[in-house]
């Protein structure tokens, strides 16, 4: 077995101690859940859990997670397929296109859904043509699926430019067909991106308050929203909330099955060739019909959304507002999305290099955090900084921490793959060389990571840089982001005010995403 | 290097965070009059402005944390006698009441509680700040105004209003609404009405303006709201104020009731002095004319001049029926009968 002489090596607390930050962060809040669950006598609590109300939750959370997935899969499969495998002119533009809806927030995202329909709408405004405003299932389902796929398309791009290219003109060469070579070959590589990149957008589904609320389509996040934010009890919450994580609890597990006995690196010496491009020929047109549509959808349609505030408004805020929730944003985002990418690398490494119950149960815990919804893990954190590190409570510190900690699993995904397709032998030979175990992994294998942490750190900045609920409960005391001034006016159908909040929180989404395209172009050109 | 650019960047911010932490600690010692904390369950959109009056004028610091009631009413109660928050405004009567059950608030000085003009509840441990009427808003594109009940109650009874009724069945007003609804007819028949608008599948909004963007949308006739949503679109920028109008019911009617929103003083607030200067400045004539012009509320001082586009103040309040508000603290009750109707 090639990971003998690691597995061998004893465990450094440089492993281990990030390992117990997160496994402390994340189980505390949940251990406040279940506390809070049974804050109530028997009875009424077998009347909170078998009401069939809970049923119905279910089946619309389960239903609305699935139908994003199948659309996700549809919309950025192709395109990744597009932009790394195709002669597609201007692939670098697409693939751009794929990353962008990551700029956009799922409320704006559903916000500009919603403006576009109706008598009054933007699309009657500018062109005099009515449809009517999505709402409910198919509003939910639009909007998450539009902000979602570049979870998907990130991975599977990633992925796909990892595939060594022999592996598949060997499978040609053996007789298999191009269909075989697809299906037998080229997908199973896939799979660690494809589980991972799902994963992400299920627990985004699963978590997500914002869109499900706008379009008033009740899943278990907007239950559990509804209880916490509009009546004063925490009990039913928190049960809706326990059951949300056993779902979630379900996902994890089918997804650590799915993945087991996984040896996808190269073995042989030397580095990997690039592909070779299919020529598109006269498909090169449907392509960019394809790639173009989907880009106006997800990022044209919000974007001129936002513009058609801007421009009819009467009330303006003022720079100086603006510049003030600008910098609160970056200050928290920032060292949260570092220290997401610092907690993720030594918990990815363990998860690959070291599989054992132990280590894989232990990264299945960082999703929880992320499957905790955001609200219940903000009051559980409340809770535990007021009683055990009071002087903590409602600084920036336990905001980034809170940030880092939820998001995490966001970090998990990219680096995993990378570590999948890192081959353990020249760790291993610098370990042989005399390099301590933590120097061999600087030198021989951190390289290879770079890549994929380059995109955890770009995963954690914009969703810090969004978020809403962790916001509003932990920020230091007037505290302003751009997403919550942004929220917060757009609540009260100040549209014009919320309208340079939204602008900045994309641009500077925007540009985070083009620095690390930039980074990664030599592989993409 | 963008990756390593990257990280130096973050990880200086990371050190400026932690050396940021230490400040509220050290900075304001218990007992001090410092920088005031408010807790706001009203928008941030709508107290900002009045803030930064404040601020101009004392040349106090507030701090504002925003949310809903129960949010922070949550969080209030979590952060106990180690909250640093000095006043709390809130958006219904029914989170001060709870409040105050909860023991968080403290008595106020009478030349406070004289300020307002009416509302003051009998604990005297908050005071109204603005008041607000509960009223049917309607499409008079779609829906002629005679054909609107007289009373809320026969809302039930409006089959042609099936799929085209919208209500906030988890919004704080629409509930201190149902708990008035139980004082004045009783739990039996305010339940029966839950379960007869059920019947009529209204469409449920998790707050009032979403409704009403909706009913410019054209997804609803008619809608149970507050006035003041209705005027910031008749009288406010947005587009399609002609498909948006105001229905009252005859006088008494708990479909007009008034509502109030009002603050009071934290017992754990440190900073009672200038905590008790915020309040007066919400009380001051200034103040009260800028909600009334910006939140298009109505003023609780008596002689406070009513903006035009409202119905004068008298008259809208003889059109609600008579309570006092610390009675509608029962939103345990409320939220039960909700729940028993699958609402919440």
């Amino acid at each position: 077995m090639a990971t003998s002489t690691l597995r061998r090596a004893r465990t450094s607390w440089a492993l281990w101690a990030p390992m117990a930050v997160v496994v402390v962060g994340v189980l505390v809040p949940l251990g406040y859940l279940a506390v809070r669950a049974f804050d109530a006598e028997a009875g009424e609590l077998a009347a909170l859990i078998f009401r069939e109300r809970n049923l119905r939750l279910l089946g619309n959370t389960v239903g609305l997670t699935v139908a994003v997935l199948g659309l996700t899969t549809v919309l950025a499969g192709p395109l990744a397929w597009l932009v790394t495998r195709t002669d597609l002119r201007g692939r670098r533009g697409l693939t751009l296109l794929g990353v962008l809806p990551l700029a956009v927030p799922g409320y704006v995202m559903a916000y500009a859904l919603l403006a576009t329909g109706g008598p009054n709408g933007t699309l009657a405004g500018l062109t005099g043509l009515v449809v009517p405003r999505p709402s409910g299932f198919v509003g939910a389902w639009l909007a998450l699926s539009l902000y979602t796929f570049p979870y998907l398309f990130l991975n599977l791009r990633t992925a796909l430019l990892g595939l060594d290219p022999a592996l598949e003109e060997s499978a040609r060469s053996l007789g298999a067909g191009k269909r075989e070579t697809l299906r037998r070959v080229i997908l199973p590589q896939l799979r660690p991106a494809f589980l991972a990149g799902g994963l992400l957008i299920a627990l985004h589904v699963l978590g997500d308050f914002g869109v499900v609320s706008l379009m008033r389509f009740e899943t278990f996040s907007y239950a559990i929203y509804l209880q916490y934010s509009a009546s004063y009890d925490r009990v039913y919450a928190a049960w809706l909330a326990l059951m949300l994580l056993a779902l979630t609890g379900a996902l994890l597990w089918g997804e650590a099955r799915l993945l087991r006995g996984r040896r996808l690196h190269r073995a042989g010496t030397g580095t990997a060739r690039r592909a070779r491009l299919q020529r598109l020929g006269a498909w090169q047109v449907p392509a960019w019909a394809f790639g173009g549509g989907l880009g106006f959808a997800a990022v044209g349609l919000p974007v001129v959304t936002v513009l058609y505030w801007l421009g009819r408004s009467a009330e303006r805020e003022t720079w100086g507002h603006l510049l003030t929730a600008l910098g609160d944003s970056v200050l928290a985002s920032a060292p949260a999305a570092v220290l997401a990418g610092l907690l993720a690398l030594p918990i990815a490494y363990l998860g690959v290099r070291r599989p054992s119950p132990l280590t894989q149960g232990l990264e299945r815990i960082a999703y929880l955090g992320y499957a905790t919804p955001p609200l219940a893990f903000a009051l559980a954190l409340v809770f535990f900084s007021l009683r055990v590190v009071p002087f903590a409570y409602q600084t920036l510190g336990l905001l980034v921490a809170a940030y880092a900690l939820h998001f995490l699993a966001e970090a998990l995904g990219p680096v995993r793959s990378a570590l999948y397709q890192a081959p353990p032998q020249a760790e291993e030979a610098a370990r042989s060389l005399g390099r301590t175990p933590f120097r061999a992994f600087m030198e021989a294998t951190f390289p290879l990571l770079r890549r994929g942490l380059v995109v955890s750190i770009a995963f954690v900045f914009l969703s810090a840089l969004k978020e809403l609920p962790i916001t509003f409960l932990l920020s230091p005391l007037g505290f302003q982001t751009l997403a919550t001034r942004m929220w917060s006016a757009a609540n009260e159908a100040m549209f014009s005010v919320a309208a340079p909040y939204a602008l900045a929180l994309i641009l500077v989404s925007t540009a985070l995403v083009g620095l690390l395209l930039s980074e990664r172009t030599p592989d993409s050109a | 290097m963008p990756l390593r650019l990257l990280c130096t960047l973050a990880l200086a911010l990371v050190l400026a965070a932690c050396g940021g932490n230490e400040q509220p600690a050290t900075d304001a010692p218990a007992g001090s009059d410092g920088d005031l904390v408010l807790y706001s369950g009203r928008s941030q959109a709508l107290v900002e402005p009045v803030l930064d009056r404040f601020r101009e004028t004392t040349g106090i610091e507030v701090r504002a944390r925003y949310g809903r009631d129960a949010e922070l009413l949550a969080a209030l109660a979590e952060e106990g006698a180690r909250s640093q928050a000095d006043v709390f405004w809130a958006n219904t009567a029914g989170a001060l009441g709870a409040a105050n059950n909860a023991g968080l608030l403290t008595g106020l000085p009478d030349s406070l509680l004289q300020r307002p003009g009416a509302y003051v509840p009998s604990s005297g441990r908050w005071v109204p700040v603005t008041v607000r009427f509960r009223v049917l808003a309607y499409n008079p594109a779609t829906v002629s105004e005679s054909d609107l009940p007289a009373s809320v109650m026969d809302l039930p009874t409006m089959e042609a209003f099936r799929g085209r009724i919208g209500w906030t069945p988890t919004y704080s007003s629409f509930q201190d609404f149902i708990t008035t609804m139980s004082l004045v007819h009783g739990e039996d028949t305010t339940r029966a009405w839950l379960r007869g608008v059920s019947a009529l599948e209204p469409k449920a909004y998790p707050s009032n303006t979403p409704m009403l963007e909706a009913m410019l949308a054209g997804e609803i006739d008619v809608a149970l709201t507050n006035h003041y949503y209705v005027h910031r679109i008749t009288e406010g920028e947005a587009e399609g104020a002609e498909s948006v109008a105001i229905h009252r019911f005859a006088p008494g009617d708990v479909g007009n009731l008034a509502l109030v929103t009002g603050a009071g003083l934290l017992a754990s607030g440190a900073n009672d002095a200038n905590a008790a200067r915020l309040l007066r400045f919400l009380l001051s004539e200034e103040a009260q004319a800028m909600l009334a012009e910006n939140v298009r509320e109505y003023p609780v001082l008596r002689d406070a001049p009513t903006p035009s586009f409202l119905l004068p103040f008298d008259e809208a309040a003889r059109l609600g029926p008579e309570i006092d508000f610390e009675r509608l603290r029962d939103i345990e009750g409320t939220l039960r009968l909700l729940r028993d109707e699958e609402l919440l």
